[in-house]
């Protein structure tokens, strides 16, 4: 499968300042800790409901990184549609970017508020831009999103601003 | 082991961040593959992983933002909080590196905190640079 990258630049042209918003579903705080426990932070605001008060808190804490680490909130596509190397582009939902390998490589989060158990979040994922680079290897599209994570009462509880890069 | 609290008058320009000294694993990174909903072989399937010239399967990028975040978080105390965190990969790494996070204190106003942070393999090759903002608790 060949895809020309200034084709699919001048594809997406027309989606910048476009955003969509999905439901990602009540969030429970056995997922939130077994990501904690599988980055190896025992921090006891994460696990322990007095630790978390004496520290401010109302109930136990997500980690702050869990909501925009976690790759794809539903099932996920089925295993002979994912790409050989185990990836794929579902996670940008309105986006065209199928059959394009995407990186990403880190992100700027602004913490608004915390993560609890039981809350049902939202997420509105925002195209801000798109560049056309000339990379060692051929063309690259820097394919810069902006993501914000909110409750059931509409309030921000992360916003992550996050540079792909696609290939 | 969280118990320990930084205050704002505790903190000058320059200060640095206590060391956090972390030792990823095979089993560590599947596990953050698996909750992470992360299918990508490079970070659990060696074989497939030397198909991209890389010699292990490779710590995840949150995962070395996590270790950051973490370094931060650990250092400023349970009663902080981190208002803004980013980070940048800058290397690879591989399960039994040793990866240090330390950081710097770059400004101190009005009661937050801003650090540049860094994570380091064993060998001293920078593997994630980062930032934050914190907002850290007056004495009394």
């Amino acid at each position: 499968m060949t895809i020309s990258i200034p084709a699919l630049a001048e594809q997406l042209k027309p989606y910048v300042g476009r955003s969509e918003r999905s439901d990602l579903g009540v969030m429970r705080k056995e997922m939130f800790q077994r990501f904690a426990v599988a980055a190896d932070n025992l921090n006891p605001i994460f696990f322990e409901p007095e630790a978390a008060r004496a520290a401010g808190y109302v109930d136990t804490i997500a980690p702050p990184l869990f909501l925009s680490a976690v790759r794809n909130w539903q099932s996920g596509p089925p295993q002979d549609s994912l790409r050989p190397d185990g990836t794929t582009s579902h996670e940008f939902a309105f986006l065209p970017l199928e059959g394009l390998r995407i990186m990403g490589g880190g992100q700027d989060l602004e913490l608004h508020a915390p993560l609890t158990n039981g809350t049902r979040v939202s997420m509105e994922l925002r195209l801000e831009g798109i560049e056309l680079k000339q990379g060692r290897s051929g063309d690259l599209l820097l394919i810069k999103v902006t993501q914000i994570y909110r409750d059931d009462a509409d309030r921000p509880l992360v916003t992550c601003r996050e540079t792909f890069i696609a290939r | 082991m969280h118990a320990h609290q930084l205050c704002f008058e505790d903190v000058k320009r320059g200060a640095a961040l206590t060391p956090l000294v972390k030792h990823p694993t095979t089993v560590q990174l599947f596990r953050f593959s698996a909750i992470t909903w992360n299918a990508h072989r490079i970070h659990f399937d060696k074989p497939y992983a030397a198909t991209e010239g890389y010699p292990d399967v490779l710590v995840q990028a949150h995962l070395h933002g996590s270790f950051l975040y973490q370094a931060v978080a650990d250092w400023a105390g349970p009663r902080a909080r981190v208002l803004r965190f980013g980070w940048q990969n800058r290397g690879i790494a591989v399960p039994g590196d040793v990866l240090t996070c330390t950081g710097k204190v770059t400004k101190a106003e009005d009661g937050t905190v801003e650090c540049e942070l860094e994570e380091r393999n064993q060998k001293g090759d920078l593997c994630a640079s980062g930032w934050a903002r914190v907002e850290l608790p007056r004495r009394g």
